[in-house]
């Protein structure tokens, strides 16, 4: 194990358990196949997963919005007509694709992995589907949003048969994340 | 050559250890007085649609004969059970106690202990509606899991009343309340808080919700009670009660816990349900409850509990705890060369004989048979018989 602390990959607790820090996408893996008996895991992540997890609690910290967006000049926040086939860029292609095919609107869905707010300002697409914290990252590239499609925060899910053979442990972990924490 | 996607060969020592784990099942199932049948692997679907729920139905390998009949490989092996009982098996003394080992297929997204084509052992007993019947498909379930070495393999039950009886106790329309059952089902605690929201008083809603994340004995089936507003979820839980009951008897308390959100296959189950579980595993290791309705849609006014499960699924437990003590190959007892007639007296004496062709000497004999851990080496050569015992 790297002596850095800040390089680690796992984390053993005072009570002995141990903490796996991984890239918030594969969580709901390594939770699915019990590599991990449960996880703390962003509701956006949780969407575009097929996994079979158990969402157990919203712990309601991470907020975050998932909207549609796209650049000001455009003028489609203020209701201007959109293209007839509309390019979608997005790191959240399930997601993105439920909220246009709700609406009937057939979109070609773009898949990037970083930095979509590049995508309209190259001519890549006409809108992207991203996470949007404080909305800085939208201001400094001149884009705005068009359509909130839902808001994230931090969800407690579990393995569902870890559920079962470590009951006491993650119910009472569960009681401890849903407790309020104090002013 | 490539195999379709979720089949896959069995090599000598990878079949060896299904056929132990096999026939330790088919041992627990004689010791109950099981009897094992077969039926084909291909039926008429229509005469396996009326059993299958639709989410079977929809993974179901359908194909047309050469009349253009539809055939299905049959995914499961309770129907096909129910439309044989209900045909040449009607007139059978009731209850029947059938047992299985059959290969199943099912249109899946291969993946660890979901395969299309595999192995599902179980049994039925038919014509019982008793509690006994019910405690026995328990028992035997926890038999089997014991005689394969999964003695710490634990089970919950549950009573399929008892959900609607806690759900009556708020105003839910159709859809919302299949849409609960499918999130308690799911353990998915977020939607459902969202789903129940309005339905009723607030710690009404959460009273259920929490029940939904609870898991126990006694504690469950109390808060179960004051929640359940019908007669048939109160006669659910009386049920696991006594269940409960008969199987602390029998040793087996610790290892079984009510769960009311285990929820299997609800369009196929009608009363007691129980799943088996192992930690190390991330799937249930076997399932199963009663289908008081399967039957009489088969004409056969008979209710039935019954529970099945994977071998291959018994095989990944297995390996996963380095269980290797099933399957050993069997030991040769001896070497032949040069001579049919002393290979077939030794067969015929209950050994296990391999023969050797390549006419070697005696040095390399004794050399193969040393590799091949084989104790006794016979020699025929022009009238001449030696036997030489082999040490290593």
């Amino acid at each position: 194990m790297p002596d850095d602390p800040g390089r680690r990959l796992t984390v053993t607790t005072s009570d002995g358990s141990q903490v796996l820090l991984l890239r918030p996408t594969d969580v709901p893996a390594y939770v699915e196949f019990g590599a991990a008996d449960c996880g703390i895991v962003g509701a956006d992540v949780l969407w575009e997963t097929t996994g079979n997890v158990c969402e157990l609690a919203d712990l309601r910290f991470g907020a975050c919005r998932l909207v549609v967006a796209a650049r000001r000049i455009d003028r489609y926040h203020e209701g201007a007509q959109l293209p007839t086939f509309l390019r979608v860029a997005t790191k959240f292609e399930r997601s993105a694709e439920a909220f246009f095919a709700e609406r009937d609107v057939p979109v070609q869905l773009i898949k990037l992995h970083g930095s979509v707010e590049l995508g309209p300002l190259v001519g890549l697409a006409d809108l992207i589907v991203d996470l949007v914290a404080t909305g800085n990252t939208l201001r400094e590239h001149d884009l705005v949003v068009v359509n909130e499609i839902a808001l994230s925060t931090a969800r407690f899910v579990v393995n569902p048969i870890r559920f079962r053979a470590k009951y006491a442990a993650i119910t009472d972990l569960l009681a401890k994340l849903e407790r309020p924490v104090p002013a | 050559m490539r195999l379709p996607p979720g089949t896959r060969d069995w090599l000598p020592q990878e079949l060896r250890r299904k056929r132990a784990v096999e026939n330790v099942l088919r041992g627990v199932f004689e010791r109950w007085a099981y009897e094992e049948i077969q039926t084909p692997n291909f039926e008429r679907f229509d005469a396996l649609e009326a059993g299958l729920g639709e989410a079977l139905a929809q993974k179901t390998f359908l194909f047309a004969d050469k009349t253009g009949t539809q055939i299905a490989l049959r995914p499961e092996m309770t129907t096909p059970v129910a439309r044989l009982v209900s045909t040449r098996m009607r007139e059978a003394p009731l209850p029947l106690r059938l047992s299985y080992v059959v290969p199943a297929y099912r249109y899946e997204e291969p993946q660890e202990g979901r395969m299309r084509e595999f192995t599902t052992a179980g049994l039925e007993l038919i014509g019982a509606e008793s509690l006994d019947a019910d405690a026995e498909s328990l028992f035997t379930a926890i038999e089997a899991l014991d005689a394969l070495g999964l003695g710490d393999a634990h089970f919950d039950i549950n009573h399929v009343a008892i959900v609607d009886g806690v759900l009556a106790g708020l105003e839910l329309d159709a859809r919302h309340l299949a849409e609960s059952k499918t999130l308690i089902s799911g353990r998915n605690i977020v939607a459902l808080r969202a789903c129940l929201a309005g339905s009723g008083p607030q710690d009404a809603v959460e009273a259920i919700v929490r029940l939904a994340l609870t898991r126990g004995r006694e504690d469950v089936l109390e808060s179960a009670r004051s929640l359940c507003r019908t007669d048939a979820g109160l006669l659910g839980i009386e049920r696991l009660r006594a269940l409960l009951e008969r199987a602390t008897t029998l040793g087996y308390g610790e290892r079984l816990n009510v769960d009311c959100s285990l929820l299997r296959d609800i369009e196929y189950y009608t009363g007691f349900i129980f799943e088996g579980f192992a930690n190390e595993v991330g799937f249930g290791l076997c399932g199963g409850g009663r289908y008081d309705t399967l039957l009489p849609r088969f004409g056969f006014d008979s209710g039935a509990v019954g529970w099945s499960l994977s071998v291959e699924r018994m095989l990944i437990a297995l390996e996963r705890r380095h269980s290797t003590h099933f399957g050993a190959a069997p030991a040769i007892d001896v070497l032949v060369s040069g001579s049919d007639v002393i290979a077939a007296r030794e067969r015929a004496a209950g050994k296990i004989v391999r023969i050797d062709f390549d006419r070697r000497d005696e040095a390399e004999l004794v050399e193969e048979a040393r590799r091949r851990r084989i104790p006794r080496l016979v020699i025929a050569t022009s009238g001449d018989v030696r036997e030489v015992k082999v040490t290593w």
